[in-house]
């Protein structure tokens, strides 16, 4: 029953004119909170809100204090803040959610008022504003972060530090995050730096261009590998166009809504060409095909964002749609499949990646109950509320099934913040992106694989 | 005030009512407003009062000795029956034999099943809560009562619930009368939810020569666990079985009722499952009624007329009900055979293993019944649960306590008393706690 | 942030409140915390609480319920607050004790067919925990994917099958209870039933958390069916359709659920999320799920069936197997939901009526409609005649807000005229205060509110709720339309 509320009387709004406490440009999209009538469906799918049992920490909590802002029962200050960053943004709401609310959506447009109402100041902006503005956008000092870690690997000073427990001055958190570093490769973006298009295996049956994404190509550049095996053996001649940059999810979640559009536009340009633009980070691909929620006052930019989204795909779904070539090589292991919030709860698929898993002869999938619950990555999330992270990920951890000897999924923020988990509970199960499992397969039935 | 004066009285108020008294005024309302009158004039007047409908259940708990008695005798019949909507209303004063009769021409029932359903009357079996076996399938009473009319001491009538099947609007009043014995106010109407007469009925008679109540409990908790959906599990000690069917051991009884096909299916996995030195009897149809309605009257009621062994031979008899969870319903039974066993009272005792509700009949010399009584109260307490005194002979009134100890909440229902019946008209101290 | 350190307010209960329960996590009371807490499922009237408590365990909310007992400050107990008659909206300032911490599942017992839970564990869990050894809980809210078992006795909750298993009170076998003075008691020790004394339990449960706080639930669980046969019916006009449930019922089926919508409500949940291709030119439909020994059922939907022709259906089915089943629940069960596809708001009622009324009273609801000028889609348990009219208006529309309840509380009226009730699973709360006069005499009324008077002597728990103030209704009427014209 959405019903105009009565009693607004009872609050009365300390602005003139209009209502609203949103003062800022880009404010929060009234006819996203239309549709809720408050019915509380989406209370348990909210991990927040499984941890907090606090109505503020749950989507229809949210979505009740972003309207009373727009009705001026409320001002935006660091109380409304709170929950609204602490906000996972997994869009479990979404599903559950009977009238289609978008809650992500307008958690995002709430924390863009919030950014420009109250700008991050101290060491939060120092930090947010180096990883945000500093390093995510820009590909060159990506990759000298990324050579500084493979250094850092390599010369033993991991080891070193590891060992005189050094880490022990770092907080808790972050030792944690240390803890599960991947081994950083060269990033494909790098080395295909000159090839126009890296051609199919077989007969070429259609183009695509692949999001190699910021931190994806720095810390996971050999999914980005075995992504473009894959594509490859599968009648893909796959493009990695060089001014692409991050997608800017990051920056959106965490309001900075006008780098986000900044980074719309420069991938949107850099993509142009493109019929089928390839992602194999959830997030990412989440964020694509939603550019067009960055440009409510720009209609036509609009129109060329829902266009782009039309181009933009999973890497599960593409090859699910285009077909792939079963493997024949046997790969003998138990494992179970998370969901990626983006991935499921953001772009409804669920399904592709499981059939292509069971594909993989020998492949043995066992059921993770919740699968689709967040892991707490979200994105930087793990870094800027560790606490809360720290409990999503303690209930996500039990719900995985001991006698697996893998975790497969479809999102690199993912994959670390599981790792984590397996680190930290003690835990034995290696950690794989889903094309990885179907490389290893094509690689074993090559003869070259080692698994 | 003394008898004659009081009938004088009456009758000088009240000219049109019937009465007729020797140790105590009883009169005979043929109209609701009729006892709301008299309701009003024993408040006004502190007399006390209780209602009576067929007898049966004088003897159930303490049953006060009012100065005056209400009978509904004359106030019976059906109020509204629309088959469509499965619901009647019906006058307290009818008796559950005549209601179920009504209904069976129309294919459906009350989906309860008291004792003595001949004599006893509608408002009777709700005011005490009675309830049989087939309690499985079906309910209790508080499950079937979708309204009621209740005459409130000071006289006003109060409605509660409605004539629908479902109603929340409210606080769901009627089970507070439910079972109240008659101490919160007069029920004059009941309306009830009804369900279709069942087109087939059964009744497995499993029976267990070896005594062996391990191979009972496996037996039946394999059953709960199947899909099958008897409608009752009870369980006869051996005393009662060879009472009831020529059988001297613990034996099931399990009752099916659906539709031919399902009922034949269901009595074929019991055949199937049947546990090996056990023996099995499937009685159908009219052999099943007539099975449940002689366990229906197997024990002593309020009714002089209806008990058996008058005269100078006449030994005391008492019924009580205990209820447990329900599976110690096998602990309960026993504990009543070895009571039989033990020559201190002949103990008849049967109990649903998935209502948790047992019925016992104890019969010997006065004393015997009462150490009986107490004996198997104190062995249901311990076991976590409660023994009441269904039936109490008048010999035993003043020595036995019906009810038990009172629980921990018992203040509210003190405070709820008060409120309703301020002056303590309506049978005084005839419940729990000398409510 | 999420997670608060300390405690900065003047307000001295505040602080003494967070030393019972134990930590500054436990409580909120800054009004941007508590906004979230200012309705429930009915959103017509918000109020903030004075703070929002989270108890543990039963010790800590005897002792909040003290504290505001001896303090004389107002209090309520709130579950997942998806009650649709704002029960658990603080009216008077109230401190909220949330339920929500007490989750656990703490005994199932399935030889003894029993669960005991606290309250704040949610309805389908229950279920969920039990399905893989063939048993569930039967009541079944709309809401069970995230409704607490505290709020569905507080509501005496129903649900779509319970036409045949019955409803909350139906299964509660045991409560524990802080009653408002913050004493605890226990009623139906390990769920023994009939505990001789007055039936407290069922006059507690749907007490709309008036009467006291539910701490523990001892609920009974079933075995599933052995099997399940659903049938969808389309009929050409209302009649027919209403026509063939009375006959259904009457032919001696009890079927587990029996479903009914109209042309209005088809439409809605065609453009919906879950569609199912029921023509578009169709008068009502009727969903009929059988279930029990399966040899019987085959029997049972041949009569169903030969029921329906005999009432000239347009097209009848069986469910071919489980998927099938389940997308035409999705489609009834997300009806009220999938009006928001037609209309921008709507206003859901909760009438009862006795089945062989139901064309009379679709008559007369149409007629309301027509009169009103606004549209009234039909969703109801028309096994049990439990209506759920669904007013549609666009509250943008000056005026229309009024007419949207105005024309709720007629069709309230024609379902208490008809012999029925006003509320059958949705409860009074604050919504139907008033329209209790359609049912209630005030004598009746009094009846029962002297029975609160017992548990809850000064009135600090959920007052306001379930009764009509008395000798205000016009005034109290005339405020509600005043107010919601704004």
């Amino acid at each position: 029953m959405s019903l105009r509320e009565l009693d607004l009387k009872q609050e009365p709004s300390c602005s003139s004119g209009s209502l609203s406490n949103y003062l800022a440009k880009d404010h929060p999209d009234e006819t996203k909170w239309a549709d809720c009538v408050h019915c509380g469906m989406c209370l348990e799918s909210c991990p927040t809100y499984e941890i907090t049992g606090q109505e503020q920490h749950s989507p229809r909590g949210r979505v009740h204090l972003i309207k009373s802002v727009a009705e001026g029962r409320l001002n935006v200050n660091e109380f409304f803040a709170d929950p609204v960053f602490a906000c996972l943004d997994c869009r479990a709401c979404t599903t559950a959610c009977p009238a289609d609310v978008d809650v992500g959506g307008l958690i995002e447009e709430a924390r863009g008022q919030v950014r420009q109402a109250m700008p991050l100041t101290g060491w939060q902006g120092a930090v947010s504003n180096m990883f945000l503005k500093g390093i995510f956008p820009k590909q060159n000092r990506l990759n000298t972060l990324g050579s500084m870690l493979k250094f850092y690997q390599k010369s033993g000073v991991q080891s070193v530090v590891r060992k005189t427990k050094l880490i022990n001055i770092m907080p808790k958190h972050l030792v944690e995050m240390e803890a599960i570093m991947p081994e950083i490769k060269e990033p494909v973006r790098k080395r295909y730096k000159n090839e126009k298009v890296i051609k199919a295996k077989g007969e070429s049956k259609r183009e695509v261009a692949l999001l190699t994404g910021c931190i994806m190509d720095v810390m996971f550049s050999d999914i980005n590998e075995a992504t473009i095996n894959v594509l490859t053996r599968n009648g893909n001649d796959v493009v990695i166009p060089q001014n692409q940059t991050c997608c800017g999810a990051l920056h959106v979640h965490a309001g900075d809504r006008d780098t986000g559009r900044m980074l719309a536009k420069q991938n949107m340009d850099a993509f142009r060409d493109a019929e089928k633009v390839v992602v194999n980070a959830a997030g990412c691909g989440c964020m694509m095909k939603e550019y067009a929620e960055l440009f409510h006052d720009d209609p036509e930019m609009r129109e060329e964002a829902e266009k782009f989204a039309e181009k933009v795909e999973d890497i599960s779904k593409h090859l699910h749609d285009t077909g792939y070539e079963k493997p024949k090589a046997e790969l003998k292991t138990r494992i179970t499949y998370h969901d990626a919030c983006h991935l499921a709860h953001g772009q409804n698929i669920r399904q592709e990646p499981r059939n292509i898993l069971l594909d993989i002869p020998g492949v043995e999938m066992v059921h993770m109950p919740n699968s689709d619950r967040c892991c707490g990555s979200a994105g930087i999330y793990n870094i800027t509320n560790p606490e809360m992270a720290g409990a999503v990920l303690e209930s996500k951890m039990e719900n995985v099934p001991d006698d697996v000897e893998m975790i497969s999924m479809g999102n690199p923020g993912c994959m670390l913040q599981m790792a984590m988990g397996v680190e930290k509970y003690g835990r034995s199960q290696k950690i794989v992106h889903t094309v990885q499992l179907l490389d290893w397969a094509y690689q074993k039935e090559d003869g070259k694989g080692e698994n | 005030m003394v008898t004659a004066e009081l009938l004088a009285d009456l009758k000088a108020i009240f000219p049109e009512l019937k009465m007729a008294g020797e140790e105590s005024v009883t009169i005979f309302p043929k109209k609701e407003e009729e006892i709301a009158k008299v309701m009003a004039y024993c408040n006004d007047s502190k007399t006390t009062v209780s209602v009576v409908g067929g007898g049966t259940k004088q003897g159930w708990g303490t049953p006060a000795k009012t100065q005056i008695q209400l009978s509904l005798e004359d106030y019976t019949g059906i109020v509204e029956h629309t088959p469509g909507d499965m619901t009647v209303t019906v006058k307290a004063g009818t008796t559950f034999k005549e209601l179920q009769g009504f209904l069976a021409q129309h294919s459906q029932k009350l989906a309860l099943d008291p004792s003595w359903p001949a004599y006893a009357t509608v408002g009777g079996v709700i005011a005490s809560n009675d309830s049989g076996p087939k309690r499985l399938g079906y309910g209790i009473a508080r499950d079937s009562v979708i309204g009621l009319r209740t005459v409130y001491p000071d006289g006003r009538i109060i409605r509660s619930g409605g004539r629908v099947v479902k109603n929340v609007a409210g606080y769901d009043m009627n089970k507070l009368f439910i079972g109240s014995m008659g101490t919160l106010g007069i029920i004059s109407e009941v309306t009830f939810k009804l369900r279709p007469l069942p087109k087939c009925e059964s009744l497995a008679l499993l029976s267990f020569p070896e005594g062996n109540l391990e191979e009972v409990r496996r037996f039946a908790i394999k059953l709960l666990d199947s899909m099958m959906e008897p409608v009752a599990l009870e369980l006869l000690n051996p005393f009662m079985a060879g009472n009831m069917a020529d059988r001297n051991c613990y034996t099931l009884a399990i009752s099916f009722e659906d539709v031919e096909t399902s009922v034949r299916y269901q009595e074929q996995y019991i055949k199937a499952n049947q546990p090996a030195r056990t023996s099995l009897d499937i009685l159908t149809d009219e052999e099943a009624k007539a099975f449940w309605n002689k366990l229906y009257t197997a024990a002593p009621c309020g009714l002089d007329s209806l008990e058996e062994g008058t005269g100078s031979n006449k030994e005391t008899a008492a019924a009580m009900k205990i209820g447990i969870v329900n599976l110690k319903v096998l602990d309960v039974i026993r504990e009543c055979q070895l009571l039989s066993d033990g020559g201190q009272v002949a103990a008849e005792a049967h109990g649903g293993l998935g209502t948790g509700i047992c019925q016992v009949v104890l019969r010997g010399s006065d004393d015997q019944v009462a150490a009986g009584i107490m004996h198997l109260r104190k062995f249901a307490v311990q076991e976590g649960g409660y023994a009441v005194v269904k039936h109490l002979p008048e010999v035993l009134g003043g020595k036995v306590d019906a009810w038990g100890d009172k629980p921990s909440y018992f203040p509210l229902m003190e405070g709820i008393k008060a409120k309703m019946d301020p002056n303590r008209i309506l049978n005084p101290n005839a419940f729990i706690g000398g409510i | 942030m999420a997670f608060l350190k300390e405690i900065k307010t003047n307000d001295q209960h505040i602080h003494k409140l967070a030393g019972i329960v134990g930590s500054a996590r436990s409580i909120l009371y800054k009004k941007e915390d508590l906004l979230a807490y200012d309705c429930d499922g009915f959103t017509i009237h918000k109020h903030l609480p004075r703070a929002v408590v989270f108890p543990k365990n039963t010790e800590e909310v005897a002792a909040v319920v003290k504290y505001c007992h001896e303090n004389d400050l107002p209090f309520l107990a709130r579950g997942a607050g998806t009650g649709l008659s704002g029960g658990a909206i603080p009216l008077n300032n109230e401190i909220i004790i949330s339920m929500v911490k007490m989750k656990r599942l703490l005994r199932v017992d399935l030889e003894n067919r029993r669960a005991v839970v606290e309250p704040g564990f949610v309805n389908l869990k229950l279920t969920n925990s039990i399905s893989e050894r063939g048993y569930y809980y039967a009541p079944d809210p709309s809401s069970q994917y995230c409704c607490t078992i505290g709020g569905n006795v507080a509501e005496n909750a129903g649900g779509a099958h319970c036409l045949k298993y019955g409803v909350t009170t139906n299964h509660i076998l045991g409560l524990e209870v802080v009653l408002p003075n913050g004493e605890i008691i226990e009623i139906g020790k390990d769920g023994v039933a009939d505990e001789p004394g007055y039936d407290l339990l069922g006059l507690l449960t749907g007490s709309e958390g008036t009467l006291g706080i539910v701490t523990k639930i001892t609920v009974r669980i079933l075995k599933n069916p052995e099997g399940k046969q659903t049938v969808l019916a389309y009929f050409d006009n209302v009649a027919d359709g209403s026509q063939a449930v009375s006959d259904i019922i009457s032919s001696g089926i009890v079927p587990a659920a029996l479903e009914m919508m109209d042309k209005t409500a088809i439409e809605g949940v065609e453009a919906a999320a879950f569609p199912v291709g029921h023509p578009k030119d169709i008068e009502a439909v009727l969903l009929i799920e059988v279930d029990g020994i399966t040899a019987g059922i085959d029997e049972q939907i041949e009569q169903i069936l030969t029921v329906c022709r005999s009432r000239n259906v347009r097209e009848v089915k069986v469910a071919r197997d489980e998927a099938e089943r389940g997308r035409w629940w999705a489609n009834r069960k997300t009806g009220f939901g999938a009006m928001g596809a037609i209309s921008p708001d709507y206003l859901v009622q909760d009438g009862v009526i006795p089945r062989s009324k139901l064309p009379e009273v679709l008559a007369r609801i149409n007629q309301i409609s027509e009169e009103s000028g606004l549209r009234i889609a039909n969703i109801f348990h028309a096994g049990d005649g439990n209506l759920h009219p669904l007013v549609l208006f666009d509250a943008r529309v000056p005026g229309e807000t009024e007419k949207a309840l105005e024309a709720g509380s007629l069709c309230l009226k024609v379902c208490a005229d008809v012999g029925g009730t006003i509320t059958g699973e949705h409860g009074v709360g604050i919504e139907k205060r008033e329209e209790m006069r359609f049912v209630f005499t005030e004598e009746e009324i009094a009846a029962q509110t002297d029975v609160r008077e017992v548990f809850n002597p000064k009135n600090l728990l959920n007052a306001g709720k379930l009764f009509p103030s008395p000798g205000r209704c016009v005034e109290i009427k005339k405020e509600m339309k005043a107010s919601a014209a704004l």
